[in-house]
């Protein structure tokens, strides 16, 4: 998978199909500046490899073997590149 | 140890939520602490002599996320790190994930403490394929580093010989040369105005720099008025960070982690997901995670509702104390104690051996031990944090997020212990509407026990229209609860921990844990009760109650005037007032019993889970939470009487 560039588009983590590995890009400022920390903590840092597992009830990703299980109000501010 | 010098002081366990620190807790001191397949478990430090070193304490602390501290458990934590004696610091990571072990790593070498790293579950990262060059990255730390698998003891006995003989680690990472500056400054200031005795000066001003309230709290108070120097250090490094300066650098402690992480991990390619990732899967799938909570659901029921409450209770109750004990010890008291009210308050009607010991003995005992074993297993599976994530759409409507679910569970258990753990949660206004709901609305397991023996034994649908009135004003009172008390919605993240056979001897280690918790709270309160009830009746207190009562109790609720009786055991025990109509049950009909289990299920918890209550949210909330659920319960039950008699 090529490194995550400018011209790339970016897409909400919330909207990736199950199955998908994409590279984190950012956070976005809408999500509440602690949670934003914890999230960080939790391994959701720039170019890391997340793996989307499912969409329904909530997002969940595998990030470094652990599994995380976002909010969609949190994940459609999440900003991934595929 | 044998042959090393003992020198006093503490060492602290330090690390993420759920990396087992607290098994390893019990493995280093012999000491029980209650250990969860789920995150946030230690609510408050523990403390136990070393097994290795006796004269040393070992401090089992509540994980942090990160640092600097923004939680209670992370301020815990921080708190512990400042006012510590520290020998040495234990740092245990999960082996999985090293980079975000090394993360706080990271952070813990600025403080100069000597540190041991202990990198558990190290089965588990095998299993994912995960590889970490120990030697390596020892080298990089400067300090040992152990793979360990606490759970069945594996490198614990190389951890004590390393912790004996801890060091103060490397750094791993060079910030940025204009942060570097800043931090420097605020260092020399803090070794100038207060030095810590044990931690390093440049740790505490990344900290403080990274606005960290409990190292702020501690400079105010050693620096005196000189604190306001060092805070305007701060103010000035913010303005020229360019950024939000705590996020800059938490970013770089992320990257450096990254690095050194990469540089000793190796990972080999697996194509098939493990069996536990599967079913951890299965059980939050949006088709199949309803069925299979509904499956559980069932079997809980089962196990406790009809094994425990039924079957047990049948064979203690009828068989041994009804049947042999009762008749046996009235036989002894009456040929042996000629003093009349000494026998009937010992074995009498308002007996403390005939109600409170058979009560606490034959008719709850069975109850909570059925519930803490299946708890036990779907707490040790890690089931439980899979079940906020199926339930968090629930708890939005209730301003909570699925979070909540784990107090609420934990509630069916004993209110009182989940109270204590609401602390889980991250805004005080979840905190709040939580431990208002659990007063309310969650029966604690004896008297779920209770109400599912009484009501099972009429009907299926007793049972699902006490379940049904249950939920529905849990959600109406939590819906207007979070309408009226301020503040947001905090959306979920959470983390979810690997699905695992559950390992029957922990299941049991936390079963009798609670259940002497229990007993020990139980049974006094059981026989103070008696005790009360038997004054109150030799007083004639008690029928006064009962014709006061009476209006209320038969006119609105409709039942019988001696269930006035049920109500005022109710004041002290929740699940001591059910077992009252329990007792009683013959002479009630069906409409009777589910209005009584109804109103005394919302009555009030117990004395012990009002004072947890009043530890927590302080006397005035505690004080509110009760004027409103008192006449809250008579009301609701009044008015279904009306609605099932109009029905019926």
């Amino acid at each position: 998978m090529s490194k995550h560039s400018d011209h790339q588009a970016l897409v909400p983590l919330a909207f990736i199909p199950p199955g998908q590995e994409v590279r984190l890009a950012s956070l976005g400022d809408e999500i509440d500046p602690h949670q934003r920390e914890q999230l960080t903590a939790y391994g959701l840092a720039e170019n890391r490899p997340i793996r989307v597992l499912q969409q329904k009830p909530m997002t969940v990703i595998l990030a470094d073997e652990v599994e995380l299980a976002l909010e969609h109000s949190v994940a459609r501010h999440v900003w991934v590149s595929r | 140890m044998s042959g090393t010098l003992s020198i006093p002081g503490t060492f602290l366990l330090v690390g993420h939520p759920n990396v087992g620190k607290s098994v390893l807790f019990h493995r280093l001191t012999g000491a029980y602490v209650n250990v969860s397949n789920y995150p946030g478990t230690t609510v408050e430090v523990t403390r136990a002599s070393a097994r290795f070193d006796r004269d040393s304490a070992l401090l089992d602390t509540p994980g942090v996320l990160a640092l600097p501290s923004r939680s209670d458990d992370e301020r815990t934590t921080v708190r512990a790190l400042l006012n510590e004696p520290t020998r040495a610091l234990l740092q245990v990571g999960d082996a999985k994930n090293l980079r975000r072990t090394l993360t706080l790593t990271a952070l813990l070498a600025e403080l100069g403490a000597p540190l041991v790293l202990a990198l558990n579950m190290h089965d588990e990262a095998a299993a994912r394929g995960v590889s970490i060059d120990l030697a390596a990255l020892s080298e990089a730390l400067g300090v040992p580093v152990e793979a360990t698998v606490a759970t069945d003891g594996k490198g614990v006995g190389a951890l004590t010989r390393h912790l004996t003989d801890a060091r103060a680690p490397r750094r791993i990472l060079q910030y940025d040369k204009a942060f570097d500056a800043e931090i420097e400054r605020v260092a020399a200031a803090i070794t100038e105005h207060c030095p810590h005795p044990v931690l390093a000066a440049r740790g505490l001003a990344i900290l403080f720099l990274g606005g960290d309230d409990e190292v702020e709290a501690w400079m105010r108070q050693h620096a005196g008025d000189r604190f306001a120097g060092i805070a305007t250090l701060r103010q000035e490094a913010r303005a020229r960070a360019g950024g939000d300066l705590p996020t800059l650098l938490a970013k770089e402690r992320t990257e450096a982690a990254d690095v050194l992480a990469r540089s000793v991990v190796r990972r080999s390619i697996r194509s098939t997901p493990l069996l536990s990732q599967r079913v951890g899967q299965a059980v939050v799938h949006p088709v199949w995670g309803l069925p299979i909570l509904l499956c559980i659901l069932y079997l809980v029921y089962e196990f406790v509702g009809v094994f425990g409450a039924t079957t047990l209770v049948g064979l203690l109750e009828e068989g041994l104390f009804e049947g042999i004990l009762n008749p046996a010890m009235t036989h002894f008291i009456d040929a042996y104690v000629p003093i009349k009210w000494v026998s009937e308050l010992l074995v009498g009607q308002y007996g403390l051996w005939t109600m409170g010991m058979t009560y606490a003995l034959a008719l709850i005992l069975p109850i909570v031990t059925t519930f803490f074993l299946a708890f036990g297993v779907l707490e040790d599976s890690g089931y439980l944090p899979r079940l906020s994530v199926i339930a968090n759409r629930l708890f939005a409507l209730i301003g909570l997020n699925g979070r909540a679910v784990l107090p609420m569970v934990l509630g069916l258990g004993c209110v009182t212990m989940a109270t204590l753990t609401t602390r889980i949660l991250h805004s005080p206004r979840e905190r709040l509407i939580t431990t208002f709901l659990l007063a309310l609305a969650i029966p604690c397991s004896a008297q779920l026990g209770v109400v599912l023996g009484m009501l099972g034994s009429l009907s299926f649908q007793a049972v699902l229209m006490w379940a049904l009135a249950m939920v529905g004003i849990l959600m109406l009172t939590g819906f207007l609860a979070s309408k009226l008390i301020p503040g947001r919605r905090i959306p979920l993240v959470t983390e979810m921990p690997p699905m695992r056979l559950p390992i029957f001897g922990n299941v049991l280690k936390k079963t009798a844990g609670r259940l002497k918790w229990y007993l020990v709270e139980v049974i006094p309160l059981f026989l103070v009760g008696t005790f009360l009830m038997f004054s109150l009746d030799k007083l004639g207190v008690l029928p006064a109650i009962i014709r006061a009562g009476e209006p209320l109790v038969s006119g609105w609720l409709g039942l019988p005037p001696e269930a006035s009786a049920a109500f005022v055991m109710g004041f002290l025990r929740r699940d001591f007032g059910a077992t009252g109509l329990f007792a009683m049950s013959e002479h009630l009909d069906s409409i009777q019993a589910v209005v009584g289990m109804i109103t005394i299920t919302l009555f009030i918890p117990c004395f012990a889970s009002l004072m947890m209550m009043v530890k927590e949210q302080g006397v005035k909330t505690a004080a509110t939470m009760v004027a409103l659920i008192v006449p809250f319960a008579f009301l609701v039950g009044g008015l279904f009487n009306i609605a099932l008699r109009a029905l019926a």
